[in-house]
């Protein structure tokens, strides 16, 4: 079985959540008997200039086949102009419209196009919704195709160029439950095959220190916060409950927050902040966590809720994101917080009591055990696949390419960075 | 205070998970979750009352939580909270901040403030002007949505206690090998309502039929996750909603479709002349009323909100939704009781009574009603 991953941007410098995740399952899938794995995607690695950063060909990225073309354009100001207008009334906007704003987002790239009509693959798996690559390979492919949406409710979302090009979709791969419902309501594709398959979970690699002494901390307990270190994660709100709860309810509690710092990193005595850490740090300090807190309302999945599950650590998590309360209520993992005062109750409830800890951990322990190991995750991905080969294409009606657009003003970046 | 459930003893995840029946476990995992967060609500609501928190702190605080929060998810509960933050930000202060590092830079910056001043400030006006009013606005749209969200509330009707339900394994049901046969000719996908365990759907695929299941409950659906069954947490009648126009070829009804409201039982229907495509199959099973009434639990019956029809009646409204009925099958038992010996005395009018008595109140206690879309 051969299965073709198109994706605007793939290598190991991509941070973004859904390119990593498909680079994960195809390096995971292709070391299964019987699947040949290969990935089309851009020469581009920033998605905000796609600027043609990588040499366009073949090459092997840790036993996956990637073919790289490059793309027709750079983003122009153009994209920014009929975004700001569609974001107003996202649904009023024409398919005229919507259709140019999918060719501006990008990335555009006719040869990567090409080699979607002709593959040889059994099925392709496109990853995300949103970009170019998506809907042209959906217009032009004449074996089935499936689509990881990794969609959020956004304005994007609701663009009439998406409805009509998912019109076409052989399955669709869910990462959540709450996104399945998202897309469903937005697309009425209710009865097309789908499956909610998630990420897998690596297994737990610590260096076998304590957490505290990582931190500094001693035998102090602390809440463990892992990811990047950012404002729109919910990082500043979460400080200044921390800080708030530190002044009303003293103790020795401190907190960890550990990832890379893009915002302005907190300042407060029991606060520790450590920039990036190693692999094996990062598993003991979030072993040695009493909680781990996710403030983030915006996640899509949310790895490092499971990451926490796997070593028995109970979460806290936003009540207001769809994702990782959906983790905590099928799991029974975790607690959530809507206000400051939630905050506070829940984190003296799950600092004072080690038996609700132990429960909630290992119920998490037992919800990603079940569905989030890779082995399993692979078999229900493969199965899924088997079937939509089976069925077959639903569609023998290609549909129009994306109109390419020449000239206007290139974007520049203000800074780095590819995530 | 609730205890925790009993963790897996097993040394491994996987000999944890088959120790355990997964359907009790979600329960229990689910009971015990609620317990806690309830106790911490009731928590919540210990500190707000004590007043330990100074007011205007707290909005703050909530406010911060509210800034890094997608509104769509944020409940009713939090409509006038938001509306409190559209209020806040109404006002657009003309009066740009001076300061600078450099000496010259701050008297550069005075003076553009007051050159723009006139300039800004009936601009600014007028976009304020613009935003009050739509906050009010908003405020009047607040109003009506409370009103009517009281008034729903006045009319919604108490959840079945699941409990006292039939657990839901439609494969091994009487009516499972008809409505298999009566879905083999469907003409592409297939939706099982009310799947439960995922029985039917797994009966429909191993005859070839491209099936899937819904069930609103995530308990009943468990075990056909485990067994990677494609069957979904969603009620048939919403599920129904999110379906393409003709995306079906087959509908298998079953469980809530007996106790749908009469409001509920009519978009069932219209979504099944648009979802369905033409030729496209239904396939539904009820319990009779007169069994239900005989062998349904009071409580059940009490609180169900609506109540099962006749197969006459599904089949008269079906027809007359663009649908021909072609199988009606009777089964579930046969209640009704027996006649007496002919030739007896009163035998024909105690016969008479008999046939009475099984057609208002025993008789049958289920049936299979099949349907195929003709326009």
């Amino acid at each position: 079985m051969k299965l073709v991953f198109v994706t605007p941007r793939y290598g190991t410098e991509v941070i973004g959540g859904a390119e990593t995740a498909a680079r994960m399952l195809a390096e995971r899938l292709c070391q299964r008997d019987g699947w040949e794995v290969e990935v089309l995607t851009s020469c581009a690695l920033d998605h905000l200039t796609w600027e043609n950063s990588e040499p366009a060909g073949t090459s092997m990225l840790n036993g996956v086949t990637v073919q790289r073309f490059p793309t027709a354009s750079p983003r122009t100001l153009d994209y920014f102009d009929l975004d700001g207008r569609l974001r107003i009334a996202p649904e009023s906007g024409t398919l005229a419209e919507t259709r140019k704003w999918v060719s501006l987002n990008g990335p555009m790239c006719p040869g990567l196009v090409d080699a979607v009509a002709a593959t040889d693959a059994d099925v392709i798996a496109c990853y995300p919704y949103l970009f170019a690559t998506t809907v042209d390979a959906i217009a032009v492919a004449k074996v089935p195709v499936v689509l990881h949406p990794a969609a959020h409710d956004e304005p994007a979302l609701y663009f009439s160029a998406f409805r009509r090009s998912f019109r076409h979709l052989d399955g669709l791969v869910y990462h959540t439950m709450a996104e399945r419902d998202l897309m469903e309501d937005v697309f009425r594709v209710g009865a097309r095959p789908q499956v909610v398959l998630g990420l897998g979970v690596n297994e737990p690699a610590g260096g076998g220190r304590p957490g505290g002494e990582i931190l500094g901390l001693g035998d102090r307990p602390y809440l463990c916060y892992l990811g990047r270190v950012d404002e729109h994660k919910g990082c500043g709100m979460l400080a200044d409950y921390f800080a708030q709860y530190k002044a009303r309810r003293g103790g020795d509690l401190a907190m960890a927050m550990v990832g890379p710092v893009s915002s302005e990193a907190p300042d407060h005595p029991d606060i520790v902040v450590t920039g990036t850490v190693s692999e094996a740090d990062k598993w003991d300090i979030l072993g040695g966590a009493q909680v781990m807190v996710t403030p983030s309302a915006y996640e899509s999945f949310s790895l490092v809720v499971l990451e926490a599950w796997t070593l028995g650590v109970p979460v806290l998590v936003n009540g207001a994101c769809a994702a990782t309360m959906e983790h905590c209520q099928r799991s029974g993992g975790g607690l959530w917080f809507d206000s400051y005062r939630s905050f506070e109750a829940t984190v003296d409830r799950l600092t004072g009591d080690a038996s609700l800890r132990s429960g909630l951990g290992e119920a998490g322990r037992a919800y990603t055990a079940r569905n989030y190991l890779w082995p399993s995750i692979i078999d229900r991905y493969t199965e899924f696949l088997e079937g939509i080969v089976a069925r077959g294409r639903s569609t023998t009606v290609q549909s129009p390419r994306l109109d390419l657009h020449d000239g206007g003003t290139p974007y520049r970046r203000q800074g780095g960075g590819h995530d | 205070m609730p205890t925790s459930p009993a963790s897996p003893s097993a040394d491994t995840p996987d000999a944890a998970l088959s120790a355990v029946d997964p359907t009790a476990e979600v329960a229990e995992r689910i009971r015990y979750l609620d317990e806690v967060m309830a106790e911490i609500d009731a928590e919540v609501r210990r500190r707000r009352a004590s007043g330990d928190l100074p007011a205007g702190l707290e909005r703050e605080l909530d406010e911060l939580f509210l800034e890094f929060s997608p509104v769509g998810l944020q409940g009713r509960a939090r409509l006038r909270e938001t509306l409190s933050l559209v209020d806040g930000s109404a006002y657009i202060d003309i009066a740009v901040p001076t300061e600078s590092n450099k000496a010259v830079g701050a008297y550069i910056k005075r003076v553009i403030r007051k050159a723009l001043g006139w300039y800004m400030g009936f601009i600014v006006a007028q976009v304020v002007k613009f935003a009050w009013s739509v906050s009010r606005m908003l405020h009047v749209v607040v109003d009506h949505i409370e009103i009517l969200e009281a008034t729903v509330d006045a009319n919604r009707s108490v959840d079945l206690p699941t409990a006292l339900l039939p657990s839901a394994v439609p494969g091994s049901a009487w009516w499972a090998p008809a409505a298999v046969d009566a879905l083999r000719s469907a003409p592409g996908r297939v939706v099982v309502g009310d799947c439960g365990d995922g029985s039917l759907v797994e009966a429909l695929i191993a005859e070839g039929i491209d099936a899937y299941g819904v069930d609103p409950s995530d308990i009943a659906l468990e075990p056909a996750l485990m067994r990677g069954v494609d069957v979904r947490g969603e009620g048939v009648l919403h599920h129904l909603d999110v379906v393409a126009t003709e995306a079906l070829a087959g509908v298998a009804l079953t469980g809530s479709v007996q106790w749908l409201r009469p409001i509920e039982r009519e978009r069932l229907i219209e979504l099944l002349s648009t979802r369905l495509v033409v030729d496209g199959i239904v396939v539904l099973h009820s319990t009779s009323p007169e069994s239900w009434a005989a062998s349904t639990s009071p409580v059940v019956r009490d609180l169900a909100p609506g109540r099962p029809l006749h197969a006459e009646t599904w089949a008269h409204l079906l027809v007359a939704s663009g649908f021909s009925v072609s199988t009606v099958l009777a089964g579930g038992g046969d209640r009704s009781l027996a006649h007496v010996t002919a030739g007896s005395a009163d035998a024909d009018t105690l016969n008479a009574a008999i046939d009475t008595i099984n057609a208002r109140l025993l008789g049958v206690s289920e049936y299979l009603v099949v349907a195929v879309r003709v326009r």
